[in-house]
């Protein structure tokens, strides 16, 4: 299904024929791709199989089919190998009566950091948050604890940096402040791969993606590539109007749609491949019927459609 | 492994979990303080101590349930609560992980477990060679347990359940009706290294001193072995 194939020169994470089933469940599908150093974005909706790929890639998890090598080796099985690992986990817990400093000290003490104390007060001050502050981790607010375990994946300078939707609960400023960190890490040459189910902030990550729906790859490489395929698929809308009927044959005989389907007297669904040229169109049609338009709504707009659209191709 | 045992120590101190048992063990030393001044004889009194307040309360209640408390929470909360992953994705050898969890539920578990029922027998008037023999008793019960509760954490969800239906069905019931059962009953075994140091009256089906010390070895051994294999295959959310 992948269309647009981009392989890296030196492949630091590599996965080949992965599936993952849990009872009837079938979380991942014959995944294979192969990413390299900088920022690759993963993109899915929720369920798509994102947390499972990343735990996999982790160690976390075994795959029930295929295999997954992280700098050459199985994460499973090699310990060494995971303290080349730095993991922003999507669930909220912490140890929650730890101060983040402490936290971040313990990362860093468990991955053998010469200096835990000042690397976890350096890796805190990274993501803006004081090391001095008393507070255990229980009183911080959602954003705060997110950049805690930022700070617990890098404390210990990882080279392959793994972040499952790591902007949930930041606000917009953090969100800016994080996106720049992990271009900064993956300018570093470091294999940044982050998840995420939100298109538009995965535009920011970098130009590479990898999408994942319904546990399958939908495709992998230039996020542009992917986009302009996404802006040419067909769209679906619904139109509200005094009288929908003369405004379906007028529309369907302009070639503005390429199907129409009465709803009821007064709505519609059509579908076209040209939508900017549809929202001109449907004011001089309903003009010249004459009609009152009362509403034009996309009904495909959301991530999951354009999922769907990626995996039936 | 001296950070996740010192991390692991002090999950598990929580208020709720030390009232509790202080609570269990404050009712022992009031029991140890009854039989010094009930109206018996000094042979009585020594049976009071050995039977009811070492052996029923002591090994067969509050050790076992002490060490349940911790032991099952030491690598069954950071599961449950799923902070696992901080300790799991690091280069500390599983086996360390399950060391670190058995010390760290040992280090609570021993003064608030057994320091209550040896406190409560020197209240009770025991001599000190049956104090002696009942710290000995309750540590070895306590390593024991420690290691099956640990073990039990991983194994099933809501363990502390499951684990007290364990220590109110098996070792306070059946182990201590029927001579087979015995012969899988912590409690059997340490009460009998209790009896055989200090000189009291055996529990019934008691084993040798030798046998009630290498039956604890393995399985102190063997059920660390099997939490470090289980760590190992879990799938960690």
């Amino acid at each position: 299904m992948t269309f647009v194939e981009e392989l890296p020169q030196t492949p630091t994470v590599a996965v080949e024929g992965v599936s993952k089933w849990m009872g009837p469940v079938v979380a991942l599908s014959e995944v294979s791709f192969a990413i390299g150093p900088g920022v690759t974005a993963l993109l899915g909706p929720n369920g798509a199989g994102k947390s499972t790929l990343l735990r996999i890639l982790c160690g976390l998890t075994k795959p029930s089919q295929g295999t997954a090598r992280v700098l050459g080796v199985d994460p499973r099985t090699d310990l060494a190998v995971r303290t080349r690992i730095g993991l922003v986990a999507q669930q909220e817990a912490l140890f929650e009566q730890l101060r983040a400093h402490e936290l971040v000290t313990l990362g860093a003490g468990l991955h053998k950091v010469p200096h835990p104390e000042r690397a976890a007060a350096a890796a805190l001050a990274t993501v803006d948050l004081d090391p001095a502050d008393r507070r255990p981790v229980r009183t911080y607010s959602k954003g705060m604890r997110q950049r805690v375990k930022v700070a617990n994946a890098i404390v210990h300078e990882p080279e392959i940096v793994i972040l499952d939707e790591p902007l949930e609960g930041l606000d917009p400023r953090q969100r800016v402040r994080m996106i720049d960190l992990f271009s900064d890490l993956g300018a570093q040459g470091r294999t940044v791969l982050v998840s995420s189910h939100v298109l538009d902030e995965v535009e920011r990550f970098g130009s590479r993606v990898l999408v994942l729906a319904e546990g399958r790859l939908a495709a992998q490489g230039d996020f542009r590539a992917i986009r302009e395929l996404m802006d040419d698929r067909p769209h679906r809308l619904r139109i509200q109007a005094a009288d929908a009927r003369p405004l379906a044959a007028r529309l369907v005989a302009s070639g503005a749609v390429v199907g129409a389907h009465l709803e009821s007297p007064t709505s519609m669904i059509v579908d076209t491949v040209d939508a900017p040229r549809l929202r001109r169109d449907v004011l001089s049609a309903a003009a010249d019927v004459p009609t009152r338009l009362w509403e034009v709504l996309p009904l495909d707009d959301d991530l999951d459609s354009v999922f769907r659209y990626l995996v039936k191709r | 492994m001296n950070l996740a045992y010192r991390l692991l120590v002090r999950t598990l101190v929580t208020r709720a979990r030390l009232v509790a048992l202080c609570a269990i063990g404050g009712a022992g030393l009031l029991f140890g303080l009854a039989i010094r001044f009930a109206d018996a004889t000094a042979a009585d009194r020594l049976d009071a101590t050995n039977r009811l307040l070492i052996g029923t309360y002591g090994l067969n209640l509050v050790i076992p349930v002490t060490a349940l408390v911790f032991a099952s929470a030491a690598l069954g909360d950071p599961v449950e609560d799923r902070t696992l992953v901080y300790l799991w994705l690091t280069p500390v050898s599983r086996w360390r992980l399950v060391v670190a969890g058995w010390l760290a539920s040992l280090t609570v578990s021993v003064p608030v477990g057994c320091g209550a029922v040896v406190l409560a027998t020197a209240l009770a008037g025991a001599d000190g060679r049956l104090v002696g023999a009942t710290a000995a008793g309750a540590a070895l019960a306590t390593a024991g347990y420690t290691s099956l509760f640990l073990l039990l954490g991983l194994v099933v969800r809501r363990a502390l359940a499951w684990g007290l239906a364990y220590v109110l069905v098996w070792e306070l019931a059946v182990a201590r009706i029927a001579k087979g059962a015995a012969r899988l009953s912590v409690s059997v075994y340490s009460r009998s290294v209790l009896a055989d140091i200090g000189d009291v009256a055996p529990p019934r089906n008691a084993a040798a001193l030798v046998t009630s010390l290498v039956v604890l070895s393995l399985l102190v051994v063997a059920a660390t072995l099997g939490t470090t294999t289980l760590l190992r295959r879990l799938d960690v959310a």
